[in-house]
């Protein structure tokens, strides 16, 4: 026990002589949360203009329903509205500086109130299928409401909602529990890499090779150390996450160091595969760290897995995150214990487990032949 | 000349000494848009509704199968269960069809779901429901004419394929170009350049040249892919080159000035990677600036990628936005700021380091 922690604090030394590498669990995630943040943060209203040219009443309240109707994304309304008139809508919407424009013709007033089906003209942007079919959706909002405001005979079927919590969820928390998972892994990554970056550059894997002990005296230091750095990068973003967005783990705060330390061990498993061997050292490295960005962005990192299940690909479910995020979220977001809670730590553990197990034999091997 | 083309091809001749390196920056933004084009939104979504049992839910369930583009997908996808097996749906979406007080009421229950899907199934849901409110009103309806700019609704991956360009140029450029100018201090090879009698100018031009065409490379690729899986291509392939070689100039600059600055791979490399995906989301990644938040829309005026992505936009779309005069002038002023930067850093810490 005395001969690791030994090890363990000439680890620690180690990483004190490349200290800028513990922001590789920070800088990248924080810099992807900014840009999210800016992305979906703000208001996403879509940014139209409105020309009435009505002669009537039921322009206006059509043209008042726009800043009513209240979208559940960041509580906005669906539209921001710029009222214009016609030539100057037409020549924001060509060069895009609105998404779409709303004509409401002169004579809507009166159409509507001889029942002679009144239009309105929708020009909208379809670069993207997505935006397209928001248009066409939010319109729909826009005129159950108008209806309503103006005194239409009931609908024959109403709506109503049921949601399981007193305040919605709104997305940002959604994609930032899924940077703080990033976070881990990314802490986790860099931080062996760092550990063995040394060794690298100077050639100390030739004795490693032929150190006369288990080499998992050298290999079980470095590996607790990185998934201590990867821990303390996940709570700094927890952190973050609470003082910005209000979210915090409160007691189950173990439960997501578990998670997310297990998660983190699979990808540590296969950094130490790279980063003990000399040939593509670096290959390796930036492989691992693109590797993990990219299952952030595939296993749910910006969004709902469970809904999604049938979407996820099948490449996905061959890395823990995308096993591990909504349980998570479940923890940090909705402060309950996630239903599938078992099923998911017998994966993770699995992962962790089989990654560690193929990643140590492999690198022991390898070191073992360049002794 | 001669001589420029003899170190260019010096200069590629690294490329064996670092194999892998150049492998994964080439060809990982391409596997990247594979990968994430399948799991990208797409317009139809499941929407589960207890089997009707009533004239209006099985109406509902009619109209909700009308929800679509006109152009292009449908919106909704209804699946009827079982109010039993109802539990077992994932993100727990469920609309029922009940009567309360003599009112017919569509209700939709939603699991831990966030907002941006409750947004979703509440708009479509709303669209079925105002189909039917619409035929009970008759004339007294409202009918939406709808004027898509475009004939058909373009799928989501042609766009996402087309902001990743700049990113596969510029990730690229920058990985290799911090990569390979760190390890040279790291093996000591620095010394060369030190000793070395031609002028700066031209060690670094040849350097930056060889980072930009490998970026160029990179972003070729990816443009095949994206041709290939989501059927976007680009107009002009010489005008999309020339626009991508300026954002791989651009990554090729910041990785030499990484690798200049930290001299150390793994943090250069860091820097590198955290700077393009910031640059990446941040520059219309997901939909045009404009788009989006006035916040966004003013930080990402100050990024490369936001420029490249609206002048590739019509290389892709056949449609301008706006004047292409400020993207360029934009794009030729930061690609002389982060030249003349990379030289003057060159000249510090090199030039100068051995007097």
């Amino acid at each position: 026990m005395r001969r690791l922690w030994i090890l363990f604090k000439s680890e620690f030394n180690v990483w004190r002589h490349d200290p800028i590498t513990a922001v590789g669990g920070i800088l990248p995630p924080s810099l992807i949360l900014i840009a999210f943040a800016l992305l979906f943060g703000g208001r996403l209203s879509f940014k139209i203009a409105v020309v009435d040219l009505d002669q009537g009443s039921y322009g206006a309240v059509l043209r008042q329903s726009f800043d009513q109707v209240i979208s559940p994304l960041n509580n906005m309304p669906y539209y921001h509205v710029e009222d214009m008139d016609r030539e100057n809508a037409m020549r924001s919407f060509e060069t895009y500086r609105v998404e779409g424009v709303w004509i409401i013709p002169p004579d809507f007033s009166s159409r509507l109130e001889s029942g002679e089906n009144p239009n309105i003209s929708m020009y909208f942007n379809n670069y993207n299928d997505d935006r397209a079919k928001n248009h066409r959706i939010y319109s729909a909002e826009i005129i159950w409401h108008f209806y309503k405001q103006i005194g239409q005979p009931p609908p024959p079927l109403e709506m109503l909602e049921e949601y399981p919590l007193p305040v919605m969820v709104d997305w940002i928390p959604v994609i930032a529990v899924g940077v703080a998972l990033l976070s881990v892994c990314l802490g986790s990554i860099f931080n062996i890499y760092a550990l063995t970056y040394k060794v690298q550059i100077s050639n100390l894997t030739l004795e490693f090779g032929l150190a006369p002990r288990s080499l998992g005296w050298i290999l079980i230091p470095k590996v607790v150390l990185a998934l201590i750095f990867g821990l303390i990068s996940g709570t700094f973003f927890l952190v973050v996450i609470n003082i910005w967005l209000g979210f915090w783990p409160g007691s189950f705060i173990w439960a997501f160091w578990l998670l997310s330390g297990l998660t983190a061990l699979f990808w540590i498993g296969l950094a130490i595969v790279f980063g003990l061997q000399s040939r593509n050292y670096m290959a390796g490295a930036i492989a691992i760290v693109l590797s993990a960005i990219i299952v952030f962005f595939i296993g749910g990192g910006l969004g709902l897995i469970r809904f999604h299940q049938n979407d996820v690909q099948w490449y996905s479910w061959l890395f823990p995150n995308t096993h591990a995020i909504d349980p998570i979220r479940d923890l940090v977001l909705f402060n309950s214990w996630p239903v599938d809670w078992n099923i998911t730590l017998i994966k993770l553990i699995g992962f962790a487990l089989l990654s560690l197990t193929v990643g140590m034999s492999i690198t022991t091997r390898k070191l073992r032949c360049l002794g | 000349m001669k001589r420029f083309g003899l170190l260019l091809l010096s200069e590629f001749k690294l490329f064996r000494t670092t194999i892998p390196v150049h492998i994964i920056g080439i060809f990982q933004p391409a596997l990247m848009f594979s990968l994430m084009a399948l799991v990208l939104v797409t317009p139809t979504f499941d929407m589960h509704v207890v089997h009707p049992i009533t004239p209006l839910g099985t109406e509902l369930v009619l109209e909700m199968e009308k929800v679509c583009s006109p152009i292009g997908d449908n919106y909704i996808s209804p699946i009827l269960v079982d109010p039993v097996a109802s539990r077992e749906i994932p993100g727990g979406q469920l609309i029922s069809v009940e009567t309360v007080d003599g009112t017919s009421i569509a209700l939709q229950r939603y699991g831990l779901i966030d907002s941006n899907m409750v947004k979703n199934f509440r708009n479509r849901l709303t669209s079925a429901a105002l189909s039917i409110w619409n035929k009970s009103l008759m004339g007294h309806s409202i009918t939406i004419v709808q004027y898509p700019r475009l004939s058909r609704d373009i799928p989501y991956s042609v766009y996402f394929g087309m902001a990743m360009l700049p990113l596969a140029a510029f990730l690229a450029a920058a990985l290799i170009g911090a990569f390979s100018t760190a390890q040279e201090f790291e093996f000591n090879t620095i010394i060369e350049y030190r000793l070395s009698p031609i002028s700066m100018i031209l060690i670094m031009g040849v350097r930056l040249v060889r980072l930009s065409l490998i970026g160029l490379l990179s972003a070729f690729v990816l443009m095949l892919v994206v041709g290939i899986f989501a059927g976007g291509w680009p107009s002009s392939l010489a005008w999309a080159a020339l626009i991508l070689l300026v954002m791989a100039l651009l990554g090729g600059c910041l990785g030499t000035l990484a690798g200049l600055v930290l001299q150390s791979t793994l943090p250069a490399f860091l820097i590198g990677l955290a700077l393009a995906f910031f640059t990446w989301i941040l520059g219309s990644a997901f939909g045009l600036a404009a788009g989006f938040s006035g916040a966004y829309e003013a930080v990402s005026r100050w990024i490369p990628n936001t420029y490249a992505v609206e002048l590739l936009f019509p290389l892709y779309y056949g449609v301008n936005i706006g004047s292409s005069q400020p993207a360029i002038l934009f794009l030729a002023t930061a690609c002389t700021i982060l030249v003349l930067a990379t030289m003057f850093t060159y000249r510090r810490k090199i030039l100068l380091r051995q007097r």
